[in-house]
Formats: structure tokens, sequence, C-alpha cells
């Protein structure tokens, strides 16, 4: 799902709107970040020109940048729809968003905005904002990834869970079925983690080194998913320990690579060689 | 050959019932794929269960040391009889054949095992289910993070917040009832309302005397002082009241012994509460007293949560409402929030309090984050901020008064600051040459003191008195004030904080009364002041009911 939205501003002849245009050109996978500031930049031209305005909304077909910002400004009403993924949604509204839904409603994790939903039986559903620049699997998603192989039952290990903003939504796309074994070394982080994991029954938080799974082999059973966000040099051996350990036969796993980590004096491409 | 296998249930040991499969590594998975086929494998031999979760957490640690715990021991012992057993860590191989004998073996094949036996591992024991194997390992990961998080009980700052959410219910609460019990034995006894004015001791003296008729033979002198008890006495033989049967004097005293119990739980209450601030912050303690440090972290919702803020949020903590009505009316914002109450801005000048205000805030936030994130045991960088700010507020005065004295003649030379100085603690103004009255003592003291410069040598217990031969009397209070100060600080708290105290109250009221038993006199608590939490921790607690009012009012005019 390649992002539409350069296509679409070809067409336009404002000045802003073909800064924005350029930005995400330029490599929309990677400058996620940039087209999103790019998109700020429209959008406050906006306020102005009342003509780019409806470009502004046109635009937020494609799920880029502006609505990536985050910002459902309050006292939206919103539409979800499910998204491909199964366990993730699209709230489309003036700015469309990805969302999961809440498993602890009426809470939030790291100051995210939250969707309130009644169903047609009249249950309350709440979903919270997943934003793609702090999360990386968000943005992942976001920028059209394939297969995240985390659906709603399934069993993931998660290395690199830092404060848990990421493994928090991981563990509403799972449900109260899955389980999500988080691992984080940082004693600073793994108490922001811990603090989450007490509200949420299906997540378990491990403080404990990632390169020594024989460590927490007793807490671990065997997984379908191991999702990897280590950012360290050695983040293959990393990730082929754990799995030795814990993946099941048949299972899958999900790297994210900075190539920086891995050799800053190398240039990229050996890196991810 | 048996295995040994960890869950956060127990200990499993497994007999390997073909060793012959164990040759071909990478068939052993497809062993395991379903589980009749893993039980031609493996098959349990034994199972110790770990009885509780502090069982549990040990023999994980001891798991992740490498090493063996007693219960796994006495495990190993009980069922692995002379065969060769199969272990995830080569370490933990290495101690058990140490401590038992027992030849441990860690290779390929036995992490295929391990891996098919894990994937199959409800199967492969009976009675352990999916359902049961979760809240356990949910349970032990808990445990374990708070073992490895240093969790330690006493630094937890709920504990502060609902302290004192319950002091301010319980005040409320005391409030309410001893008003109901004026009210209600004013009927009998109208005249006692106007004659003891504490609400503690209207209720000990309704207690003491029931009936208006017992108090002229009563003695009340525990209780009221002589005047009040010989008013209350009068008043009782010409009271207007009428009388009341014993049945409901009996429902008046019960209510009263309720308000009395509730004041001495409210007492405990607080003492409780500094307790917990010393030891959770010792440091915004010693900055600003721990009623206001406790009202911060109330406010922020946890240390930590206040720490994440910068100064200028400290500064207006707790005057939300007016903050953002200034700021959507483009008025001036508020300059002080909670910290109006800290002692340090109570003791400044009104048109200082911003500025104090502002400086407290900004050392506040400092202690704050050294206190939620440092490892903080004691509160010296408190009480080194402290000194800091009262030198501050001393030359915010100091040059409000030369200005508004005009000549620059006859000013003391002001030296630059310098941390690094040994005499007094970070001063700005040199002390004066100041003389010592322990010269002219009475009793048992020589006249040859030689303490001139005081500031050099600081006998603990002499406090100079301030000379004459100064013009600018407030000044040199300060100074004064200044150096007993130091030694305030430096020894224990309590007891030269209540001098210190002293100390702070009589320069505020620019009184000149000769200072020279300042010192030694314990009661200044007694004198009232307004808006003083600090001085309030130090005074009798029976008073705080009636201060605490008049704080609420002033906090709500804040706001």
């Amino acid at each position: 799902m390649r992002p539409s939205m350069s296509r679409g501003l070809a067409a336009d002849h404002g000045r802003g709107a073909s800064r924005t245009h350029n930005n995400a050109g330029r490599g929309g996978r990677n400058n996620a970040g940039r087209g999103g500031r790019g998109g700020g930049a429209f959008r406050a031209q906006n306020i102005a020109g009342r003509g780019l305005g409806v470009r502004g909304r046109g635009r937020g077909g494609g799920r880029g940048g502006a609505s990536g910002r985050g910002g459902m400004r309050g006292g939206n009403k919103a539409v979800i729809i499910p998204h491909r993924h199964e366990g993730v949604f699209i709230a489309k509204s003036k700015d469309d968003a990805l969302v999961t839904k809440s498993m602890v409603p009426g809470d939030s994790v790291y100051n995210e905005k939250r969707i309130s939903v009644q169903n047609e039986d009249g249950a309350k559903v709440e979903y919270r904002v997943w934003n793609p620049f702090r999360s990386k699997l968000g943005a992942a998603i976001q920028e059209g990834i394939d297969n995240i192989w985390i659906a709603p039952g399934a069993r993931v290990l998660y290395l690199g869970a830092a404060s848990g903003t990421s493994v928090s939504h991981v563990s509403d796309i799972v449900g109260p079925t899955g389980v999500v074994y988080a691992v984080e070394f940082s004693q600073r982080s793994g108490r922001d983690l811990v603090n989450m994991a007490k509200k949420r029954a299906n997540v378990i938080p491990i403080i404990e080194d990632a390169r020594h799974p024989s460590k927490y082999r007793m807490l671990v059973g065997m997984v379908d998913v191991i999702f990897s966000d280590v950012a360290q040099p050695d983040q293959a051996r990393i990730l082929a320990l754990n799995a030795a350990y814990f993946l099941k036969t048949g299972g899958h796993f999900v790297l994210s690579i900075k190539a920086n980590c891995i050799d800053s004096t190398l240039p990229c491409r050996q890196s991810i060689r | 050959m048996l295995l040994l296998f960890e869950t956060p249930a127990g200990f499993a040991l497994f007999k390997v019932l073909d060793e012959g499969k164990l040759s071909k590594v990478e068939d052993l998975g497809k062993e395991f794929s379903s589980p009749d086929s893993a039980r031609k494998v493996v098959k349990l031999k034994a199972f110790s269960k770990f009885e509780n979760t502090s069982e549990a957490l040990e023999a994980a640690t001891k798991i992740i040391e490498s090493s063996t715990s007693k219960g796994l021991r006495k495990f190993l012992r009980a069922n692995c009889d002379g065969e060769m057993l199969a272990v995830a860590d080569s370490k933990l191989g290495n101690a058990i054949k140490d401590k038992l004998k027992i030849e441990c073996v860690h290779n390929n094949a036995v992490m295929e095992l391990m891996r098919g036996v894990r994937s199959q591992l409800t199967e492969l024991i009976a009675g352990l289910a999916t359902q049961d194997l979760a809240p356990m390992s949910l349970g032990l990961s808990h445990s374990l993070s708070r073992y490895k998080l240093k969790f330690s009980p006493d630094k937890v700052d709920t504990m502060i917040i609902q302290a004192i959410g319950l002091l301010d219910d319980l005040d409320k609460e005391l409030n309410t009832y001893a008003m109901r019990v004026r009210e209600w034995y004013g009927w009998h006894f109208p005249e006692l309302a106007k004659i003891v004015q504490d609400n503690i001791l209207y209720a000990k003296s309704v207690k003491l005397m029931s009936s208006r008729d017992n108090a002229a033979k009563l003695d009340f002198s525990e209780i009221l002082p002589e005047e009040v008890e010989a008013e209350l006495k009068e008043a009782a033989v010409i009271s207007m009241g009428s009388d009341v049967s014993d049945v409901d004097l009996m429902n008046i005293k019960e209510l009263c012994d309720q308000v009395l119990s509730l004041a001495e739980y409210r007492a405990q209450l607080y003492d409780y509460l500094k307790n917990r601030m010393n030891t959770i912050a010792p440091n915004l303690t010693a900055l600003v007293g721990e009623l206001v440090g406790a009202r911060l972290i109330a406010h922020g919702g946890s240390l930590l949560n206040l720490a994440k803020q910068p100064g200028s949020t400290v500064q207006i903590l707790g005057a939300e409402k007016a903050l953002f009505r200034a700021l959507k009316t483009k008025h001036a914002t508020p300059k002080y929030g909670l910290l109006y109450h800290a002692s340090l801005v109570g003791q400044a000048p009104p048109k200082m309090k911003g500025k104090m205000s502002r400086s407290l805030a900004a050392k506040a936030a400092l202690t704050i984050r050294y206190d939620a994130l440092g490892d903080a045991q004691d509160d010296s960088m408190g009480l080194e901020n402290r000194l800091k700010l009262e030198a501050r507020l001393r030359n915010l005065e100091g040059k409000e008064l030369g200005r508004s004295a005009g000549s620059a003649k006859g000013k003391p030379k002001i030296e630059a600051y310098d941390k690094d100085r040994k005499k007094g603690a970070g001063g700005l103004i040199t002390p004066a040459k100041t003389y010592n009255p322990s010269a002219d003592a009475v009793l048992g003291q020589t006249p040859n003191s030689t303490a001139r410069n005081v500031e050099e040598e600081e006998p603990a217990k002499e406090a100079p008195v301030p000379g004459e031969d100064k013009k600018e009397k407030k000044k040199k209070k300060k100074r004064s004030e200044e150096v007993t100060a130091v030694p305030s600080d430096r020894n224990e708290a309590a007891e030269q904080d209540g001098e210190g105290e002293a100390k702070k109250e009589k320069k505020k009221k620019k009184k000149h009364l000769a200072e020279s038993d300042g010192v030694q006199n314990d009661d200044e608590g007694g004198k009232k002041k307004k808006k003083r939490k600090h001085a309030e921790a130090e005074q009798d607690d029976e008073e705080t009911p009636g201060k605490k009012k008049e704080k609420k009012k002033k906090k709500k005019t804040e706001d």
C-alpha cells in the first residue's frame, strides 16, 4: 500500500503543497518524520489560505504526513473501520489515525488520545491512537508493511520493550487470549514497563538482558512471533538466540534495523546485509 | 538420561525414553510436533511444586545467577539417582556437579529437547493446564521485576498522597464535629462557646463537667488557664441555658470523645506524614517543609511526575484556575500556587514574594528531581539550597532598603559569593563584629568570652545578640539570624529548627526587642503567625485546626 499522496498532490499549485509533495517523494518510508513536519507547516498555511483547505482534506486520504502528527482534535466524531491487519483499526474523521482497541478503557499509557465509540448494542468501546512517530511498529503499519504476524490470540516475545508504549498497543492487538513477553534491560524504562504491565494482565514484564535468554527461560513459553527492537550491533545474534529458545517451529519474527547501530562506519546497505 | 526443566509452577524432571533419537538433532523437533509423539520421547518423572511466590522468586533468582537453590538441590537429590542430567545452562550444570556430584550435560541436542518440551509443556505435565501456568508466570515475573528494580516499600509516594488527603479530610470532619458539639452543648451552657475558643479545649471541658452545675466543684487547671477557668465558673452559675437530662449529656459526652480521639489521630497522622516525607523526599522537606512538600507531591500525582515538571510549573502548581483564567483573558498570571505557604515565601515582604517564589520554585524543582531520581539518603542538598535562598532573600531586602535609605555610604561591603569559602554557608554578606551576650550573663559564665567574629567559630549553644553599633537594625538582625541559622541547620534539625524558627519570626515583625534570651527561649512557637505552615509544624497541634481553616481560606483565595 504505497502512500498515494504523492500522486494526488501533483496537481496542486500551492507553494506549501509542492513542498509537502517533495518531502513525500523523497522516500515516504524513511522520512515519515519529515513528511509530518512538512505537513504541519502545510496545515499552518492552511489556516491563512482557505483555498488550500480543500486539498488538505483530500490529502488526508493518504495516511502519511499530517495525520501522522497524531493530532486528533478533541470532540471529533470518528468512524472506526478495521485495518487490513487484524486487531488494528483506522479512525476516519477530519484526519485519519491508526488506532487499537484499548484493553484498559479510560486509561492513557503515554498521554495518547483516546476515541470512544458506541457499538450497535450500546456498549462503549474505547480505542487508543497509535502514534507512528513514537512507535516503529505503528510507523511500519502506516507505511504499509505486508504482514506483522501479530494477531489476536498470538503469543509475542517483544525484545527491547523500553517504557512499554509500543508494547501496550501490541497487547491491545493480541487481546486477552494472547500473551506479550516484554523484555527490557534498563531500570528506568523497566519501572514504567512494570507499571504499565500492572494494568494489563497479558503483558509479562522481564527486566533482563536479551542477550541471555537462558536467564528468563523460566518465565517464557513458546511464542508465535518475536518482535525485536533492540538497536544493538549484534541484534541478529540476539534474535537468533532467542528464537532458538522460544520461537515455535514455523514462527515468525519482525526485526527493526538501525543501520547506524550495526556499524556506524559502514555504509547503510552493508550493515543490513 | 534425565532432563531438568524449570517452569513458573515448579521444577520438572523428565526421563528421556529413547536416547537414540538424540543423535539426530534436526529430527528431534518433529518428534515434538504432536503430544503423543512427544510422550514417546520424554516422560515426566518428578515434579516439585513451589509452595508460594516467595519460594518461586528465590528459585528464579538463583537460576538467573546460575546457582542452585535449596529446593532444587533437595529435588535433585531425591529423584536423580545416578543418571546423567541435561540442563539448559552449562554454568548451572557445573554448579550442580559441584554440589551434588551429578553429571550434567548441555549441548545442541539438549537445547532441542528443551524446545520440544517447552512447546508441549502442558501436555507432558499432567496436572498443569495453560490457564494455571499463565497467572503463575505473571505473578512470578512481577515479583522478579520488583526484586530487580530494588523496589523498596518505604520509598513509595502513594503513602504520602493518601496521608495528606486523609489529613485534609480529617480536618474537615474534626471541624464539623467540633462545631456540632458547640451548638449542641450551647443549648445547655451557651456562654461556654464564647469563653473557650479552642475546639479541643471545649470538648475537654464539656467532657469533664457534663452538666454546668458541676463546674463550680471541679478543677479545670489541666485543661484551661486560670482566668478562663474563673470566667467559666462564673458563667456557669449565671448561665441562661436550659437544663438537659443525663441521657442527652451522655450523648454529648460521647461526641466529645469522638472529637478528642479524632484530634489525637490527626496528630498521629501528622507525625506519620512527617516521617514518610523525611524518608521519601528529605531534600524537598528541608527546603519547603513537610506539608507543602506533601501537597506538591499529591498535586503532581507522584514524585516522579512532579520531577518531570519544570520550575515554572512548580511555581504555580495549585493555582491552575487563576492561571488559565489569566491566560484566556490576557491578564497577569499568578505568581505563586502551593508554594505560597512555604516558609521562605511567607517570610518575604509582600513585594518580594513573587521573586522568592520564583527562586524557590527553581530550587525546589532541582531538589525534587534529586529526590526522585538520585540516591538521596540525606537532606544536605535541600539545606544547602535553603541557605542560598535565605541569603538571596536578605540580598533582596537589602537592595530594597538600600534604595529607600538612599546613600551608598555606611553599607557593609558585599563580597562575591564563593561556595568554597569555608566561613559561613555561602553567605553573601560579611557578618558584623557583634557583641557576645554571654559576656554579661550572670550565672556561671566567664566575662572573657572571646567570640568576636562569631562566624569564625560557631559554638552551637551561644548565639550573639545584634550589637547596637549598626544603623540598620533589620539588616543586622538578618545577619545574626544567618549566623544562628547556620549552626541551627548544621545541628539536629528538630531542636534548632525551633530556635531558627523563632529568629525568623522575630525578623518578620520588625520588633526591636532585645534578643539576648531569644535563642534560649523555647516556647517561641507559641507566637501566632499568619501563613506560617512551617512554624505551625512546631506548634501545638491543638492550634492547628483553627489555623488550617485560615490557611484553607487562603488557598482558596489563591486559586
